[in-house]
């Protein structure tokens, strides 16, 4: 069998958990080895997903049998399964890290309770949204996340989660129904929302049609994906939220959309219509991103900002067009979520062990806690792009692609981001200068928790939170290791998504024609 | 190679571990690990200097990113100095620091790990190998300048020398990749054998994009070396301890863009912006820092600032592209190398051993320690090119290349002029050298002797060897000679890297005799004129005071920052508003302009064949306009109560629109939505102040009717275009035939639910259970239990009591009637019932409606058989499990309505969580069991069979899915109930007792 028939299981295996979950509402204990177990499982399989998909094979799985473009399918491909995987690996430490917090922080009934059930809810739709091959389907899985994420961001229902909880459930909200209209016109214009029946479908409506249903669905992603100017709302909710919330926020939701806009340009809408916007748009993202950043004094924020620029690098990436701009997006999208993720973990920890992360109220915790040091400094430079770390492999490759197209734009593109490196550097390097170089003493009214000593300073450092984080370090690090064959795999799935052949005849069959690439030359192989 | 540079970050990386065991002396055994590489790099010596040895491992192919590295004689010279020189840095730390300093593990291996990524960086083959590496000395370097992390100019000299040259090394990155494409190769030996051929094509693009690079990488190198403009982070980075500054902040880390220069030159110094670059930053470089270095009190700055100067030199020498200048140019290295760390070191033990490094307060240490001032004054020689010495063999072989290249033909008015600077440069050098030998040793009047402790052998071993290396290489250059001889002929005429056509036959050599040749006679004036300065150093030191200050870089940096902060600030503070009004502003007003910009942009007129009213339904109009008023009343109420009561009509219009257009299943299902939500609002409403705060009025009044107007408007006439451009059919018309012949049902709509897009509401009832339970946790987040408890043993009528009685009047009467009446419970064998709801009894007698306990005792359990048959008749008639569950819910709405919470809790005794978590649960196994029976995921089969009262039945296996919809819709819905209605009462009751008391 083919292991990619699997997928399925990728959503229904959290739902199942958490549905577990809700009936175990009383048992924290038995809630938390529910979802490590499943998510374990669910990682698992997801591998063998990747796995599957790793030399380019494309699988369409047919859910209910239904043939398409009538049912609904899911569709495995290296990019997906990618995604899935990395996605998988960074929730299930930030589920580690969230429960060994929750266990220190409160008992029954308190917000743990809806903890698991929801943060298994939020990753079965993000599976689903890699994973489907159906418009309105994708919309759906938009839905569970976005869903779950309300109820995640308003954890405990402080004064502080509440507003900021507002202003991101409405914007989302906005967000979901300027998608669920942009599917309503594609469906009007179709009659479809099967995404390979629709990559027929499209190319064959006036081209001034085709363009406004293209700017529509990107409209919707980019406020998901936090693109200039539909980001400013990202900085302003994310950091309140429960750390280990905001940890899996940053790495995954933004890139959900991105992996929309993805899917949207080089399957729906091929071709490079809007290339040129997209590039000052990513152009705008990334400075305008990391300027905030630069003016940040509270690490949460400031990491939300950077979270914002590095959403340009993908942008950037997938606007020029090219294999190589699209394979470097790809990897750059598997290594932000890693270690994006990260630093809102070290966030987390450096918030619980000096008792807050405002710059101003820290120092010292190089000498404090050398291990929170290193564990902050490594995905810090990662995030930087310093050289040999992920990030910088990343940011080589789009630069790579960006000077290979060589045209004005992309050049300004090429020096934008640039910029944007150095000052996510600068930004970086204060917080290290502050936080963890200076001394306690040049602290300003610093928390207790900063001067504890001994024992009560251990406690500030539980284990069960440490090892997580330290793990997802390691992970972050590994990429940069294994950053050969992740690449080979990142710009094999952006030929196979240039070329549609793989997606369009898996999902509806061998004979389906491909429709040409509009200004590209006819693409060979329509029927084979 | 590769496993010298992984040995060398291995022992770095246990570094911590030696310092836990071994204190300071730990440092010997790190010093160990470049001096045996030393060793090894002696023996790589025939290698090196025959084919060349290379070592090749892919990393990222399609990066064009390998792990290639390639000793040629100009890696092998560099080895010498990083290797040499790291170890002997490594072995002097071992007395310059404490042992009880705690971070001496983490310096340790930052500073053996810096000697790593030299050597890699040196041997690199790959240009963007060797960036890595560049990129991994500046973190190092940064790390280690900010040693003293405790002095807030520790940490801003870090920052700025990371920040400087980062910027440097990313704008030298894009150089490095252009280089890459234009050449068509990442190899650095493969891009210098073809670079001299695109140099020669004269083709104008790529000419001009080379020319683009070159200056690219050029600022690379021009900020790792501290060349002017960029020169200020240097003396900055003397914050360092002095072991760092003698290691990385003279001999290796700034040799860094040094060494980039001369590895690139061979390639690309005839590109036409290469020598401008090289010659005027370097000149203004050795000026600049000469000058600097004689104004300066802290004898460590005076060598700070020579460093730059030196830089300066050696950058010009190195970059000009003669077999005779690349000869004299590693040579000046080698000897720079080999006097400044010596220099530094030699300020470390006075540093160390005085506590001061203040011209001023030192005084008469020659005395003091006679071994130290040797060692300083043949370094500081060598320095200012004294013979017999390192520095002056080096120095008379740059003269004679530049003194060459000077007079041919072509190159005036330029060369004099460069050639004269070179001089003026080295009178300054002569002059700081003095005046550091002046500064450190020399007795002071009016200064009393520095106290000085006496010094271990083991302290000045380092400086003592690297200034009898300097007397050796001026004695007897010919090894020297020998070394560099390969790389010098690289520039040969005829050789590739002749590319600029200036090439001699030969190098000549290094000698320490030339004979009388215009070189000496330059020699002859730099000390003339140097010695001069130095003995008129009052006079000097005055002129330069009287002179205005100069701008300093430092500033201007400092500015720079300043004003990208205040940028920051101000960008942030214009988007970044923390009001959800702008946000939403921002994000419809690009919601409506950019597709309305489309439109235009492509010229579409509107569509002709629209129509507005489908004409079978005439009825659609009074629906619509019903729906519009609702839309606006909804606008304009002020109270909270109508403007939900208006945002309900506009759902029931939905609703009808639904049924007119043969749509029952949506109408049914949108009824029921819409009245359980009315509920919930109604009940919610409760905490919420009832009046709605002016929101159609205040300042952005315009903006808001507009923009609402606009979008409204705008999606309609995207509608219109988008229905119009329709090609194809839609996969719907098929819907009707698949969902009977394979789903089995006559109900498309529902078959379509539960098993052609199953998937699509098994996602939805996750939604489902979750904001229940989202809602549910935000209302209950305070207290500590959520159980509502049973009625047994609440007091008969306690429950909403209204606290102030009315007085007088007959309402009062009334109300103890009231109380009369629902205050006797009929008791039947001692148990107390209840005629009609079970716990009616607990409401107090004001709360409670016979009329409404009665009919609610009518009517629920119909309700609830009737939401069943909607389950299970959904298949082929209007219902199904979500229609069948929100009826189900409302029967529980009515019990809850007419009885109060705890008759909610009688009527359903199970928690809500539990509810959803086995509707979720049915819904996921009904999905999972198909795929575990070796079908699809959410497979329905449809059983024929034959049950005894029912006759023959056909079942589909969907319903088993529709059912866990059902439980998860009443879950949904006992989840408000207990929240929205019971948890309110509870508080509102709370409220009101604290209120009476």
């Amino acid at each position: 069998m083919n292991l990619a028939h699997l997928a399925p299981l990728a959503v229904l295996l959290p739902i199942l958990g958490a549905a577990l979950a809700f009936t175990l509402i009383r048992h924290p204990r038995a809630q938390r080895a529910v979802s490590v177990t499943v998510l374990s499982l669910t990682l698992t399989l997801e591998s063998l997903l990747l796995a599957s998909s790793w030399d380019g094979g494309t699988t369409a799985v047919r859910l209910g049998a239904w043939f398409p473009p009538f049912g609904i399918v899911m569709v495995v491909d290296a990019f997906s399964s990618l995604m899935l995987v990395v996605s998988s690996a960074v929730s299930l430490c930030v589920l580690i890290y969230a429960s060994a917090q929750g266990a220190s922080e409160s008992g029954y009934d308190g917000p743990v309770s809806i903890f698991h059930p929801s943060y298994l809810i939020l990753i079965a739709g993000v599976s689903n949204a890699f994973l489907s091959g159906d418009l309105f389907n994708l919309y759906v899985g938009f839905e569970i996340l976005l869903t779950a994420s309300y109820v995640l961001m308003t954890l405990g229902g402080t004064e502080q989660r509440i507003r900021a909880g507002v202003t991101y459930v409405v914007v989302s909200v906005v967000s979901s129904l300027l998608f669920l209209i942009a599917i309503a016109m594609i469906y009007a214009s179709t009659g479809t929302v099967n995404m390979a029946d629709l990559a027929g479908k499209l190319a064959q409506l006036d081209p001034g049609i085709q363009t406004l249903l293209h700017v529509m669905l990107l409209v919707a992603f980019g406020i998901k994906a936090a693109v200039f100017p539909l980001s400013f709302w990202l900085p302003d909710s994310y950091p309140t939220a429960p750390a280990p919330v905001t940890a899996v926020f940053a790495g995954l939701l933004t890139k959900v959309g991105v992996y929309a806009m993805v899917r949207t340009e080089t399957l729906l809408f091929p071709g490079d219509t809007l290339n040129q916007p997209l590039m000052i748009v990513a152009l705008l993202t990334m400075v305008v991103g990391i300027l905030g950043a630069v003016a940040q004094n509270d690490i949460k924020r400031l990491l939300s900002f950077t979270l914002v620029s590095h959403i340009g690098y993908m942008v950037f990436g997938l606007a020029l067009g090219s294999a190589a701009g699209l394979g470097a997006a790809v990897f750059y999208v598997a290594h932000h979520i890693t270690i994006q993720t990260s630093l809102f973990l070290v966030a987390g920890l450096i918030e619980l062990r000096a008792g807050s992360s405002s710059l101003d109220r820290l120092g010292g915790l190089g000498k404090l806690s050398p291990l929170l040091a290193v564990l902050f400094f490594v995905p810090a430079m990662n995030l930087a792009g310093i050289p040999p770390f992920s990030g910088f492999l990343g940011k080589l490759g789009l630069l790579q692609a960006g000077v290979a197209q060589g045209t004005g734009l992309a050049m300004v593109l090429v020096v934008g981001g640039v910029l944007a490196s150095l000052l996510t550097l600068l930004a970086i390097a204060r917080v290290w200068n502050r936080a963890f170089w200076r001394t306690t003493d040049d602290a300003e009214d610093p928390a207790p928790e900063l001067l504890a000593t001994g024992a009560a300073a251990r406690r500030l450092m539980p284990r069960g939170m440490v090892a997580p984080t330290a793990a997802l370090v390691v992970f972050g690090v590994a990429l940069t290791v294994f950053a050969g064959p992740l690449f080979g795999v990142a710009d094999r799935s952006a030929a196979q998504m240039l070329n549609r052949d793989a997606y369009i005849h898996a999902v509806l069959g061998q004979q389906a024609v491909v429709p040409a690439v509009p200004g590209a030359p006819a693409a060979e192989g329509g029927a084979r | 190679m590769i496993l010298v540079l992984c040995s060398l970050f291995a022992v770095a990386a246990l570094a911590p571990v030696f310092f836990a065991g071994m204190g300071r002396n730990a440092f010997y055994v790190l010093a160990a690990a470049p001096a045996a590489a030393f060793v090894w790099l002696i023996f790589q010596y025939p290698a090196a200097y025959g084919q060349g040895l290379t070592e090749h491992v892919d990393w990222i192919p399609e990066l064009q990113l390998d792990l290639t590295f390639r000793m040629d004689p100009l890696s092998w010279v560099m080895c010498l100095l990083v290797l040499g020189v790291g170890a002997l840095v490594l072995a002097y730390c071992a007395r310059y620091f404490k042992d009880k300093d705690a971070n001496l593990g983490s310096f340790g291996a930052q500073l053996l790990a810096f000697a790593g990524a030299m050597f890699g960086l040196v041997t690199a083959d790959d240009l963007i190998l060797m960036f890595v590496f560049w990129e991994l000395t500046t973190i190092l370097s940064y790390l280690l300048i900010g040693y003293a992390r405790a002095r807030i100019s520790a940490r801003r000299s870090a920052l700025t020398a990371l920040i400087v040259t980062t910027a440097g090394g990313l704008t030298m990155l894009i150089g490095l990749i252009m280089l890459a494409q234009l050449t068509g190769t990442s190899r650095v030996s493969g891009l210098l054998e073809r670079a001299p051929a695109l140099l020669a094509a004269h083709d104008g693009a790529a000419m001009a994009a080379l020319n683009v690079a070159v200056v690219l990488v050029l600022v690379g190198a021009i900020t790792k070396s501290a060349l002017v403009p960029f020169h200020f982070w240097l003396p900055g980075a003397m914050a360092a301890p002095t072991p760092v500054s003698a290691y990385l902040h003279a001999a290796a880390m700034v040799k860094a863009g040094i060494y980039l220069v001369a590895r690139l030159a061979p390639g690309l110094s005839g590109a036409d912006s290469w020598l401008p670059v090289i010659l005027t930053l370097g000149l203004a470089t050795m000026l600049v820092g000469g000058y600097r270095a004689l104004r300066q009190k802290d004898i460590k700055l005076i060598l700070a600032f020579g460093t730059v100067s030196q830089l300066g030199f050696l950058t010009m020498v190195v970059g000009l592209g003669t077999p005779e200048a690349a000869l004299a140019g590693l040579g000046l290295l080698l000897a720079h190398g080999l006097f400044k760390a010596a220099l530094f070191l030699v300020v470390g033990i006075i540093d160390h051993q005085t506590g001061t490094r203040d011209v001023g307060k030192l005084s008469g240490v020659f005395r003091s320690s006679r071994a130290l001032g040797v060692v300083a004054v043949v370094a500081a020689a060598s320095m200012a090119g004294i013979p017999p010495l390192a520095g002056f063999v080096a120095k008379e072989s740059v003269f004679t290349a530049f003194v060459e290249w000077a007079g041919e033909a072509g190159h005036a008015p330029w060369g004099p002029v460069v050639l004269a600077g070179m001089v003026l440069g080295s009178i300054l050098t002569f002059a700081y050298s003095a005046r550091f030998i002046w500064g450190a040793f020399a007795m002071k009047p009016g200064v009393p002797p520095t106290p000085f402790k006496p010094i271990r052998f083991s302290f000045l071993a380092a400086p003592a060897l690297l200034a009898v290396l300097s007397v050796v290489y001026g004695v007897w250059p010919a090894p020297v000679d020998s070394w560099i001889q390969p790389y010098a002929a690289l520039f040969a005429a005829g050789a590739p890297g002749d590319a600029g056509g200036h090439g001699g036959t030969s190098a000549g050599h290094l000698e320490l005799w030339h004979g009388v040749t215009p070189a000496l006679g330059l020699t002859a004036v730099t000390f003339l004129v140097g010695s001069l300065l130095v003995w008129g150093r009052d006079a000097v030191s005055r002129f330069q005071s009287s002179l205005p200050k100069i701008p300093e870089a430092d500033k201007a940096y400092q500015n720079v920052i300043g004003a990208l902060d205040d940028v920051a600030v101000w960008v942030t503070g214009r988007t970044q508003r923390g009001s959800l009004f702008f946000y939403l502003v921002v994000i419809l007003a690009v919601a409506v302009a950019v597709p309305v910009g489309v439109l235009l942009w492509n010229g579409k007129p509107i569509p002709s064949k629209l129509y507005w009213i489908d004409p079978g339904s005439p009825l659609q109009w009074l629906i619509g306009l019903g729906i519009v008023v609702g839309a606006f009343g909804a606008v304009k109420a002020n109270k909270r109560f109508m403007a939900v009561l208006f945002v309900s009509v506009t759902g029931y219009g939905m609703a009808l629109i639904f049924a007119l257009q043969s749509a029952p299943d949506l109408a049914l299902t949108q009824m029921l939505v819409e009245t359980v939500a009315l509920v919930a609002f109604v009940l919610a409403m409760r905490r919420l102040p009832p009046e709605l705060r002016d929101r159609t009025g205040g300042r952005y009044r315009v903006i808001r009717v507009v923009l609402g107007l606009a979008f409204g408007a705008a999606m309609v006439v995207f509608a219109l275009f988008a229905a119009d451009a329709r090609v194809a059919t839609p996969i719907s018309l098929d819907f009707p035939k698949l969902a009977y012949e394979q789903g089995g049902g006559l109900n498309v709509v529902n078959v379509t639910l539960v098993d052609l897009r199953a998937w699509d509401t098994f996602g939805e009832i996750s939604v489902l259970a979750l904001a229940a339970t989202g809602v549910a946790s935000l209302i209950f987040v305070r207290s500590i239990g959520h159980s509502l408890g049973r009625s047994a043993g609440v007091e008969t009528g306690s429950v909403g009591r209204v606290a102030k009685q009315p007085t007088g009047s007959l309402a009062a009467a009334a109300l103890a009637t009231a109380r009369r009446f629902g205050a006797s419970p009929s008791t039947v064998g001692g148990v107390r019932r209840n005629p009609w709801l079970v716990a009616g009894r607990t409401l107090a007698p004001e709360r409670r409606s016979i009329l409404f306990e009665v009919v609610t005792r009518l009517i629920f359990h119909t309700m609830v058989v009737f939401s069943v048959y909607l389950l299970f008749a959904g298949h082929n008639l209007p219902g199904g499990g979500f229609a069948g569950g929100l009826m189900a819910g409302m029967a529980l709405t009515i019990r809850y309505l007419a009885g109060g919470r705890f008759e909610l809790a009688e009527a359903l005794r199970m928690s809500p969580g539990l509810v959803l978590g086995l509707g979720l649960a049915l819904a996921a196994v009904s999905g999972l069991a198909p795929f575990l029976l070796g079908g699809n995921v959410f497979q329905a089969a449809i059983l024929h069979f034959t049950l005894p009262v029912f006759g023959d039945v056909k079942f589909v296996t969907s319903t088993f899915f529709d059912i866990g919809v059902y439980l998860v819709v009443i879950g949904l819905v006992l989840d408000v109930l207990r929240g929205f209605g019971a948890q309110i009462d509870v508080e509102l009751e709370e409220e009101s007792e604290v209120a009476a008391r």
